[in-house]
């Protein structure tokens, strides 16, 4: 039916006004959620709702007594809710209410049954502005990112080809990128239909093209940089940025998804990274005792992308010999007390 | 070409080829000074005899009596014993003489007494003084806390013994016991002249199976080890490490020491002179030294004062590799070995050259130390474009590990890297250093280096200098650093 209307939160609003306590009524039996599952539209009050025929509302519930609650207004001119003497009873915010004023967002609990119930003058929320590239959708989007999968993966294989030149193994390599990103997009689109209404499996491959050729670039700039500058924390640190790029893509993904609500997003993926990249840390300092990836700089790249300068044996010999100090102070120490190195 | 040392361990052996091959593997992963140029990929020729590992423990079933036969063969046990030659009436008649004489050598562990690994000992003249290997009592001296000794003579009766000295370099060891030796054994005031044939007898406790005695011939002395040793074609067994090795008179030539796995019969002996050296030492001191750490280390430490000074007495010598001048030393200690992958199905060529020493000290089981190797590989390609060509040096600069980052008895490596420019070619140099927690004054040194000077060649070194002091460690770094070099172009 419909999806959730984003105003949805069981919070009590104020009593609904006269005008809006007129008829036709609408009784939305939700999920968890927030998401209607079945919505009813009763003519006049009262409503009566239970797991007998009788019932104007039928609740498919075997918690809820055959005649169970009653809405309809009191001498206020508020819609009530009431209990008609049922075992469970009603509840609402984890209390039990004999009688309980419904405003329109206020949900009660009968035996297992959210219930919500609304008079045809409530006030939706407005509508929101439509961002979506509805042409960029499908075949399109889908298309580009299994082809920058394809090209990333054939640029891998052909870094790494050190052997003469055959045409299958370039083949291998595209159908595992390309498998890879069904894998992971199917997995995104799967959710997607679970959560929203569409799989959008052409937006997720999108991003996870997207995703895959930043992540490439990233580890090749950081390469470049490294050796370039002879800034070696580029490549003692790169599986950092890695992991920022991997929450980026999953944050494209959860946008797709649900795209209400990218301020939550934003901050589930920065908490990802962090954990991610404290991950990374506490694993490296368990393997080698050191913060960083790797022992020493081990990129070598063509002479001409060098910026910085040599030096000479003296000066490098002369760093040699300020290590002493750091070894002759961890010769003391137990095996398990080191510091950790960067 | 490590030897393996001559020495039954007991410890944790499981009877069966399961656990043999495994301790093998163990030894081999725990070699953390063994000569780096294995550790490069492919810098030995296949048509080398495979190298022995540090000496894995010869497993024999525990809770099999000592000095009995145990039900099943211990490994290695058929068929030594199919190539023991028949004792002469000569060899029967020194055993008969020498048998009161002959002691096997055990380490205990403190807590339950249980054997950890047995060896052979022998009493000099008519003292109390018993000389064997460092080997077989290398546990005692380095953690007295966790080991103790004890004696068993060839009737079984048995005692305490206490470590008097150590020679770690020679492998030898001076422990005293709580009996007299009948005389037999003589250690000579001069070395015993010996011919090259001459007959001698070696003695022992093979694989913890009982006194025995082997005859063998003497085959001069070898050079490829540091220290000098001497070649016994006959058999020792594992567990024989520390016996005598005697002439037909009784006259002690050398102390068993260790044999080589891949040959035949071919055994090593400690020339006699070094434990006359020893036995003088122990007469001076007043009293045994109560720690042996600091004396190993000092020990260690003369050791690589010789083995440096005779690595850089003279300037290294240069290789052409493609346009590249690579410094290697090839002596009768270092040697050199090289490997092409020619004919390999590869867009590019490599070739390498490794250098090592054939010999280490034993410190312990795991640790071996005194050592030096050096290898080159250069790698070149007319094919593969300037990146794909990046890529496949940097894997091959990509070292895994110095060493394990395990390995507790060292501090953590600490690292040096920077784009360095020698005389004649720019390289990026690694250096990492390790220090000895144990053994104050002493470190590894690894220096990795690749030339940047070329985007479709590389030239690709390490230098690996195990158990060195500071000073010593820059020196040869220097030294090694300072002399690639690449010839001028054109």
């Amino acid at each position: 039916m419909n999806g959730p209307s984003p105003g949805v939160s069981p919070a009590d609003a104020p009593p609904a006004s006269a005008s809006a306590a007129e008829g036709p009524w609408f009784v939305e039996i939700l999920a968890r959620s927030g998401e209607v599952l079945q919505r009813q539209r009763v003519e006049a009050l009262p409503i009566r709702l239970g797991r007998g025929y009788g019932n104007d509302v039928i609740l498919d519930d075997d918690y809820a007594a055959a005649a169970h609650a009653v809405a309809e207004l009191d001498a206020d001119g508020r819609l009530v809710l009431r209990d008609l003497g049922s075992r469970n009873g009603i509840h609402h915010r984890g209390k039990r209410h004999a009688e309980l004023v419904l405003g329109g967002d206020t949900v009660a609990r009968i035996g297992h049954t959210a219930i919500r119930i609304r008079a045809a003058g409530f006030q939706v929320a407005p509508e929101l502005r439509d961002r979506t590239l509805h042409r960029w959708e499908g075949v399109m989007p889908g298309a580009a990112g299994i082809l920058l999968v394809g090209a990333v993966s054939l640029f891998a294989r052909w870094l790494s080809d050190i052997q003469y030149f055959e045409l299958v193994r370039y083949f291998e390599a595209l159908a595992w990128g390309i498998g890879a990103a069904l894998l992971w997009s199917g997995a995104w689109a799967f959710a997607n239909r679970l959560f929203g209404r569409h799989a959008r499996l052409g937006r997720h491959l999108f991003v996870f093209g997207c995703g895959l050729l930043a992540l490439a670039a990233c580890l090749l700039l950081a390469s470049l940089l490294g050796y370039a500058f002879a800034l070696e924390g580029f490549t003692h640190y790169a599986s950092h940025a890695a992991t920022l790029l991997l929450a980026g893509v999953i944050y494209f993904h959860l946008c797709t998804i649900r795209p209400g609500h990218r301020l939550r997003y934003r901050w589930l993926c920065a908490a990802m990274a962090v954990l991610g990249s404290g991950l990374i840390l506490v694993a490296n300092v368990q393997r080698s005792g050191r913060f960083s990836d790797e022992l020493y700089m081990w990129v070598l790249l063509p002479p001409e992308v060098r910026v910085s300068p040599d030096h000479g044996i003296d000066q490098f010999m002369r760093e040699v010999d300020g290590m002493k100090e750091q070894l002759d102070r961890g010769r003391g120490r137990k095996p398990g007390e080191d510091e950790i190195e960067n | 070409m490590r030897p393996a040392p001559l020495l039954v361990s007991l410890a944790l052996a499981c009877a069966g080829a399961a656990a043999v091959a495994a301790s093998v593997a163990l030894a081999a992963a725990k070699a953390g000074t063994a000569p780096a140029a294995q550790r490069i990929q492919g810098a030995r020729p296949a048509a080398q005899p495979p190298l022995t590992p540090p000496s894995p423990p010869l497993a024999t079933p525990p809770g099999a009596p000592p000095a009995t036969t145990p039900s099943a063969p211990g490994p290695g046990e058929n068929d030594d014993s199919a190539t023991l030659p028949t004792p002469s009436t000569a060899a029967q008649q020194l055993y008969a003489a020498a048998r009161a004489d002959l002691l096997q050598i055990r380490m205990l562990l403190r807590n339950g007494r249980s054997q950890s690994t047995v060896g052979s000992g022998f009493l000099v003249g008519t003292g109390n003084l018993v000389l064997t290997n460092y080997h077989v009592v290398s546990q005692m001296a380095l953690d007295p806390d966790v080991y103790i000794g004890e004696y068993v003579d060839t009737d079984g009766k048995g005692g305490p013994i206490e470590l008097m000295a150590v020679d770690v370099l020679h492998d030898l060891a001076v422990v005293r016991v709580d009996r007299v030796g009948s005389g037999f054994f003589k250690v000579p005031e001069h070395p015993v002249a010996l011919i090259q044939g001459q007959y001698l007898y070696s003695l022992g406790n093979p694989l913890d199976l009982g006194f025995a005695i082997s005859e063998g011939a003497y085959n001069g002395a070898i050079t490829r080890s540091f220290y000098e040793q001497l070649i016994f074609t006959g058999p020792i067994n594992s567990g024989m490490s520390g016996g005598p090795s005697v002439t037909a008179s009784g006259m002690v030539a050398g102390i068993n020491v260790s044999k080589r796995r891949d040959g035949e019969s071919v055994s090593f002996l400690v020339p006699v002179k070094y434990a006359q050296d020893l036995l003088a030492r122990v007469a001076r001191q007043a009293h045994p030294p109560r720690n042996f750490n600091p004396l190993i280390a000092q020990q260690l430490l003369a050791h690589q004062r010789e083995m440096i000074d005779r690595l850089l007495a003279e300037p290294l010598s240069l290789k052409a590799m493609g346009p590249y001048r690579v410094p290697v030393r090839e002596s009768q200690q270092l040697r050199c070995w090289g490997r092409s992958n020619f004919r390999a199905e590869a867009e590019f060529t490599v070739d390498a050259v490794s250098c090592a020493m054939e010999a280490a000290i034993y410190v312990s089981d795991t640790q071996q130390t005194g050592h030096v190797s050096m290898s080159h590989q250069y790698l070149r390609s007319a094919s593969l474009q300037p990146l794909q060509f990046s890529a496949l040096a940097s894997s091959r600069f990509r070292v895994d590990r110095i060493g394990s980052s395990r390995d507790t008895r060292l501090t953590r490596p600490v690292c040096s890297e920077q784009f360095v420019h020698t005389a004649t070619l720019p390289v990026r140099a690694v250096l990492c250093v390790r220090a000895y927690r144990k053994f104050a004054g002493l470190y590894n040194f690894t220096l990795l280096t690749a030339s940047t000077d070329d985007g479709q060649a590389s030239l690709q070194s390490r230098l690996d200098l195990a158990g060195v002091s500071y000073e010593n460690g820059t020196r040869a770094t220097r030294a090694f650093l300072s002399a690639l070099g690449r010839r001028s172009r054109r």
